[in-house]
């Protein structure tokens, strides 16, 4: 290896920062602000990317077995399309959380007035008593 | 038979008092629900004050969420017809009884109130009736729906369609795309003639330089309408 694909600094340097976003995705999962599920695609990702860093041979027969000539050309592109991918997955994630929502808030609005309504009848029921409802 | 009309609103404190008593008065037989989507003003209390059922949404889901709560109500309580008015105004309770008729006969399953068949009234501007004549041949196209004014907000379902509503209702700009659905799941669509008012408070909530988008969002709806066609609604 008289010419390395990657100099050693930047080899630790993108090492020490793959390892620093497993931590910190790690970290969101065991305090409930990512949820495993969601997490495994990240955390694979990073597992990729450090094993590409590691042994930077591999992507340069990646690239070849592309036939792009610039290796890290293919790892753009390779990376461009995964992130589509994932935000693709995000919108979709969004989309069924919007409808669930508005599922809730229909079911919220007609458990509410059922409450209501029988709120008015009970209240009906005992004129002399305290009204059941609020104020 | 029990008949529900639903009035969605919102911040409509200056246009609901007025269409709610001219409900009381001109359509007596007919149970009145409104749905507050999340106003800031005084809708809710003053929909109550009229004897209203009122169904408050916490939060704003806009025109097509609000008018399904109202269907999930009618479907929920066994109402054999539920009408859509809107709650500012334009539209006369007294086209109700004519519009309930094709539904009684069984002649039709969602009765659309449309401007255009009669000749009288508010009619909107000349871009707009543009666009609503591209929507009813678009709709023609797509699904073989003959309507006339597919943006009307004047509709009577019977309980087929009641039970469809509920079950899937388009959101964001509904009208043309609700009838779509409709004929989709082979439920008769038919249209009678009403006139329109022009609101007296406040704005539409489509304003005039949003007409194109309208257009673009609709069309698209309406091209990528649900791929699997539903299995036949049944009343629930």
């Amino acid at each position: 290896m008289t010419h390395p694909l990657l100099p050693l600094g930047l080899q630790v340097l993108a090492c020490g920062t793959l390892l620093l976003f497993f931590g910190w995705v790690v970290y969101l999962v065991r305090f409930h602000r990512l949820s495993l599920r969601d997490s495994l695609l990240w955390m694979l990702s990073t597992v990729a990317v450090f094993v590409l860093a590691l042994f930077p041979r591999l992507l340069q027969a990646l690239a070849r077995a592309l036939a792009v000539e610039v290796p890290s050309n293919a790892l753009f592109a390779l990376a461009i399309l995964y992130l589509t991918l994932n935000v693709l997955s995000l919108t979709i994630a969004l989309s069924n959380s919007t409808s669930r929502t508005r599922r809730l808030t229909q079911e919220c609005a007609l458990l509410r007035g059922e409450l209501e309504g029988l709120r008015a009848r009970v209240d009906a029921l005992s004129p002399d008593r305290k009204p059941v409802g609020p104020g | 038979m029990r008949a529900l009309v639903i009035i969605p609103a919102l911040n409509e404190e200056r246009n609901l008092p007025q269409v709610l008593a001219s409900l009381r008065r001109d359509a007596p037989g007919w149970d009145l629900c409104v749905i507050d989507d999340g106003s800031a003003d005084r809708t809710a209390a003053l929909a109550r004050e009229q004897g209203a059922t009122v169904l408050r949404l916490s939060q704003n889901l806009g025109i097509g969420g609000a008018v399904q709560t109202g269907y999930l109500w009618a479907r929920e309580h066994g109402y054999d017809v539920a009408a859509q008015i809107d709650g500012d105004g334009q539209h006369d309770p007294l086209f109700l009884a004519a519009a309930l008729a094709p539904i009684t006969d069984g002649q039709a399953d969602l009765v659309v109130g449309s401007r255009y068949l009669g000749g009288e009234g508010f009619r909107s501007t000349a871009v707009r009736r543009a666009g609503i004549r591209y929507l009813c041949w678009f709709l023609r196209l797509r699904c073989g729906a003959r309507v006339t004014d597919p943006t009307s907000g004047f509709r009577l379902a019977g309980r087929r369609a009641i039970a469809l509503f509920a079950a899937s209702y388009p959101s964001d700009y509904p009208e043309p795309e609700a009838i779509a659905l409709a004929t989709r799941n082979a439920l008769s669509v038919r249209e009678v003639p009403v006139v329109m008012r022009e609101r007296e408070h406040g704005s539409s909530s489509i304003g005039a330089g949003d007409t194109l988008y309208y257009l673009v969002k609709v069309s698209l709806a309406l091209l990528l309408l649900p791929a699997v066609r539903r299995a036949d609604p049944r009343p629930a």
